[in-house]
This record gives C-alpha cells, structure tokens and sequence, in this order.
C-alpha cells in the first residue's frame, strides 16, 4: 500500500488508535482505579448495610422486588460528578501538562480526530464501569432481596447514567482545553456542582421553588409525584421527591416507563404546602434530556475549538 | 516523479509573543537530499521556527511550505510524510514503548503487519531492544531521546526534523545520534536539525543557516559559509629546522600577509580564505625545510558563529 493509498482511509486508522491510545491511559490511571473500588465499595454497602442492621436490631430481612430498579447503578449526582473528573480531568490538560501533546499533534492525525477519539474512550470507560456496577447491583439485590421486577429497564438507568455524566465531562474537558490545567479542570468542574446543586439547594429551600433550577446542571428542582394516570403505582410511589436536573435522568427514565402519566407538584419552599406549579413526569424528563444534550453540545464544542486553536509553546 | 528542489520554504515567517519578536520575516530553504544544520544559542528562535514548521505553532506573518504542501496549521496530509523529534521529547507515561510506537504507527496508516516488522528494527537501530515493554514512566531521559529517534523514523519519511536530538544524552549517546543522522542522510532523507552544539552541525551538517533572535544570519553550503565569513585565516607551520630562506620564501608568496617565528614555528597570516596549504608546503620544501605540522586557525564553523552572533549585536549597539 502506498502512502498516498493510506490517506484514504487514515482518519479511521487514527481515530481508532487514539481511542486505544486514550483508553489505556483511563484504565491505567490511579486515580480511576480508586473511584472505582470506591464505587464497588459504596454498592457493597449498600446492598449489605440492610442485611447488617436486620441482624443487629434481629428482626427478619423483607423480600424488596423494587430493590434494584430503584437504587440503579448505585451511583447519584456526586458519583456522576466524580467519574466525569477522573475520566476526563487529564484528557486534553495533562498532555499539555506533561508534553506528550507534543508528539501526538505531529502525527497525521488531525486534532478533531484526537479530539473524538479522547471523548468516545472517555464514553467507553464509563460504558464498561456502568454495565459492569449495574450488573452487580442486579447480581447482589436479587441474591439478598429476593427475585427483583423490571430488570429489563435497567438499559434506561444506563443510559441516563452516561447522559449524566457527560454533562459534567463536557465541562471538565472544556475548562481543561481553556486552562491547560488539570488542577482548574477538575475544581472548576467541582465548584460548578457545588454552586448548581448546594447552593441552589439551600436558595430553593429558603425562598421559593425556583424554575430555573431545571435548567442548571445537577439535580435540579425538586417536586412530589401526585397525580396517577392509568396505571397505578405502588402507594411508595404517591409523594415520592423527584428531581427536575440533569443527573435525575436515569432515575426519571425509569419512573416514566413505570408510570408515564405522573405528574409532579412544586410547592413554594419543600416546606411549604402551598402549589406553585404542577408539570407533567414525560414534560420534565424531556427538559432534562434537552437541557443536558445542550450542556453535553455547547461545552464539547467549547472544549473542541479551544484545543482546535491551541498552541504548543512549551 | 518530480523530485523537489526544496523541502522546506518560508517566506518572510514571523511568530511574536506578546512584544517579543521570536522569528523575525525569515526566509528558510532546505533543499532536497541535504543534512540541513539550524544553528544558534539558545532563545535564538530555532524551536518556535520547527513547531511553525510541524504545525504546533501558527506564524502572525509569513508563508510555510513543507514537502511542497501548504504547512500553516492544522495539516495531517502533510505530517505523514515528516518525522519530527522535539527538543526532550515527552511520551505518555501509562504506555509501554512497543505499545506507543504501535500507536504511532497505525495513525501514520501501517498495517498490522508493517508495524510488527518496523517495531523491532527501530528498537534496535536506537538502542532500545529488550526495553520495548516498558512503561514510559520508567524509561530514562536519554531512553526518551532515543526513542523520540525511533518515532521520528516510524513511518519511513522523506523529511526529518530534529530538534536538539543530543540534549540530554551521554557522550557515547552524542556520538551515536549523529552516526544515526548520517546514516539515515545516506538512504537519501533530508535531514533538518536544529543544534546549538556547532561541533554537531560541523561533523553531521552538509548546509546550514545561523539564527540569532529570529533573523536568519547566514544560509549556505557550510564550506562556503566558512569560505564567505571566516576572512583571512592563520596556518600554523611547524618546521624540523627554521632557516632564514624558509622564512623569505613565506613572505614572497602573494597572498601572504606577514610572517612571525617562534622556536621551529611559523606563523603565517594570510590574505585570503582559500585553502592555500599546498603552495604554502611547496615552498618550504623547495628551500629546504621539512615539514613536521601544519594547522588552519581562525576557519572554523565556531569562529564564524561567534563572529556572525557580535557583528550583530555590535550593529544593535
């Protein structure tokens, strides 16, 4: 083959060797390595703490068939949040950081390329980890809580688990190829969900319900199932908190393919019994998705044009 | 096949960071088949020249033709021809250095099977063999160096570029990096390689062009850089017996400036930059004298640099 043949179809070539490229470094990176024992943990915790107190308090452990539909993957908004930061906080950054961006972009690679093939590896990891604690989760709730309904949803708990977490990726990667920092990367991207899901907490809580939460990266506004369409839910269901944000998703897709016709009370304070607004479960799973596909969008192409246009000083 | 006169052109390439002029409207040409030394101290421009060249750097001003293609910016097309080694090179420390250059090689197109037969030659040719499973992390500056060497060679280029390919090494390392540029020059690669060690240009280099704060100073043949800068040079003679004729010879030759004598030592200065040594050893033989030694002084590449380097800066004063 020549060299003039191999142009042809080089861009698949290189992006299949960055992704390699990329995904040997998540994998053997310490810090992912912790996360995810610490993830492995935290679901061994939880399906064995129940076990543990029906021992201690010696009263018999219920049979819960609900179990494992409801706790996911075992991860929420700050497990989210964490592996976004560990997949993606040296991606762009510490090949800035440590030079070996040099030898890359001298490649016949083009920095799109190195780009897509970063994000898609990043995608990958995080894939594999969902699947992987996912099953788990399956594994140990049906062996502890007895045979479980609805496993056949936990594709969706997938899926609004990676569509979370890339919310928080995209703007990891695009404060990383704006700063050239890890360090700024991954305490921005921090700072950020502090800010969207503490601060905005605590103001919701105090003053009123506010919309606008819904918009913001995180957990959003919070709101209380109410009324029942055709279907009718178990009576834990009536009154359940749901959240309006970006990394409610998971949780939303499978409460929607439950009961599609729930809606959700907004009361003026969580503490308050006065209505302000009443919106619909398929309403606000659709903002929610559209919200973080905007969030997912605009910071990767942020992210995207910055490395585009960065140059190689050092 | 048209074969190119020159591989690498810019026109009037100028970088600025921030009020500091790096590269100031140079005009380089490297021709074709050439070991092309980039000479000058350091922060003289040579690095922010090569990553405009690769494509690391964009130029505020000026054009850049690498390999006859357009070289501004963002430019695969034309990295699959050009095999770069930065100044230190650094390498991703997670991967083994089998698994980088296998990376490397599949981006430059190479079948599975071109790079299982390319790998282990590189590893050997630089010096590495035995260490390809290694992770970077462990590899040693100068392991480093090397196989920067091995990558820039990967995927068989018609171009190379180093950038200070010595720094960093041992001696013995030194000696074999340049045994390697000679070596890849005589299958016919153009070489272009930056140093500020004017030993290396003078043992490697067949043309060369002196940078000092981003202006090009000179660029030529290095013989006749020498010839054009080097001005009248001195010829040390060492004579087994000094006798007065010997002496008068000397001082009728034309191009003969003055003489001084010392022990059994002539010092001969002369008018002229060619090389003059035959007439000069003809002469003293014909009057009886036996030559034990002679030497040029004031010739080298060394001598021009530093000379190029004050004149410029004795104009900015």
């Amino acid at each position: 083959m020549t060299k003039e043949e191999t142009v042809k179809h080089l861009w698949w070539n290189a992006f299949l060797a960055m992704t390699r490229y990329e995904l040997l470094w998540n994998i053997r990176k310490k810090k992912f390595l912790g996360i995810l024992v610490v993830a492995f943990v935290l679901a061994t915790l939880s399906l064995f703490l129940p076990v543990i107190l029906s021992n201690v308090m010696n009263e018999p452990l219920e049979a819960d068939p609900n179990y494992v539909i409801e706790t996911g993957a075992g991860i929420g908004g700050f497990g989210f949040l964490l592996f976004a930061i560990v997949t993606a906080m040296n991606s762009i950054s510490g090949e800035f950081e440590s030079g070996s961006i040099v030898p890359l972009l001298t490649k016949p690679i083009s920095r799109t390329i190195v780009f897509l093939g970063k994000v898609f590896a990043g995608f990958l990891t995080l894939l594999v980890t969902y699947v992987v604690l996912i099953i788990y989760m399956a594994v140990g709730g049906t062996i502890i809580y007895g045979v479980q309904n609805n496993l056949h949803l936990l594709p969706l708990t997938l899926l609004g688990s990676l569509i979370s977490t890339f919310v928080w990726i995209a703007i990891v990667l695009a404060l990383g190829a704006l700063s050239k920092s890890s360090m700024i990367a991954a305490l921005g991207t921090f700072g950020t969900w502090m800010g969207a899901n503490i601060v905005t907490g605590i103001v919701s809580v105090v003053a009123e319900q506010a919309w606008i939460l819904s918009y913001v990266a995180g957990s959003g506004a919070t709101g209380f199932a109410s009324a029942i369409g055709s279907q009718i839910p178990g009576a834990a269901f009536i009154g359940k908190a749901m959240s309006t944000g970006t990394d409610a998703i998971a949780a939303n897709l499978v409460d929607f393919a439950l009961y599609p016709s729930t809606e959700v009370n907004f009361y003026k304070g969580l503490f308050s019994s006065e209505l302000l607004y009443i919106e619909t479960l398929e309403f606000i799973l659709l903002r929610s998705i559209s919200v973080a596909l905007v969030y997912i969008c605009v910071f990767s192409l942020v992210a995207w044009y910055a490395f585009r246009r960065a140059e190689i000083k050092e | 096949m048209l074969i190119l006169k020159f591989v690498i052109k810019t026109e009037n390439l100028t970088k600025k960071y921030d009020d500091l002029v790096a590269v100031n409207k140079l005009d380089l040409e490297v021709e074709t088949k050439t070991v092309h030394g980039f000479l000058g101290p350091n922060g003289a421009g040579k690095t922010t020249t090569i990553k405009m060249l690769v494509g690391l750097l964009k130029p505020d001003e000026g054009t850049i033709r690498v390999l006859d293609r357009d070289a501004v910016g963002d430019k695969p097309e034309m990295r699959l021809h050009l095999g770069y080694m930065a100044e230190l090179p650094k390498f991703p420390k997670h991967l083994t250095g089998w698994e980088l250059l296998d990376i490397y090689g599949k981006m430059f197109g190479m079948t599975k099977q071109q790079r299982q037969e390319q790998l282990p030659r590189l590893f050997e040719i630089v010096g590495l063999k035995g260490r390809e499973k290694d992770a970077l992390g462990k590899y040693s500056k100068g392991m480093q160096q090397r196989l920067g060497i091995a990558q820039a060679l990967l995927n068989a280029p018609e171009l190379i570029i180093l950038d200070e390919p010595s720094l960093g090494l041992d001696p013995v390392g030194m000696v074999e990096v340049r045994e390697l540029v000679k070596h890849v020059a005589k299958e016919g690669v153009t070489v272009f390689l930056s140093s500020h060690l004017l030993f290396e240009v003078q043992q490697v280099c067949t043309h060369a062009t002196i940078i000092h704060e981003g202006i090009a100073l000179t660029s030529d043949k290095l013989e006749n850089i020498s010839k054009k800068f080097a001005g009248p040079t001195k010829l040390l003679v060492e004579v087994s017996k000094l006798k007065k004729s010997i002496v008068e010879s000397v001082k009728a030759l034309p191009f003969v400036s003055w003489v001084a004598e010392k022990d059994n030592i002539l010092t001969i200065k002369m008018k002229t930059s060619d090389d003059v040594r035959s007439q000069v050893s003809q002469v003293i033989t014909k009057a009886g004298g036996v030559i034990v030694s002679m030497k040029v002084e004031g010739q080298s590449l060394e001598d021009v640099f530093v000379k190029l380097v004050k004149n410029k800066e004795g104009n900015r004063k």
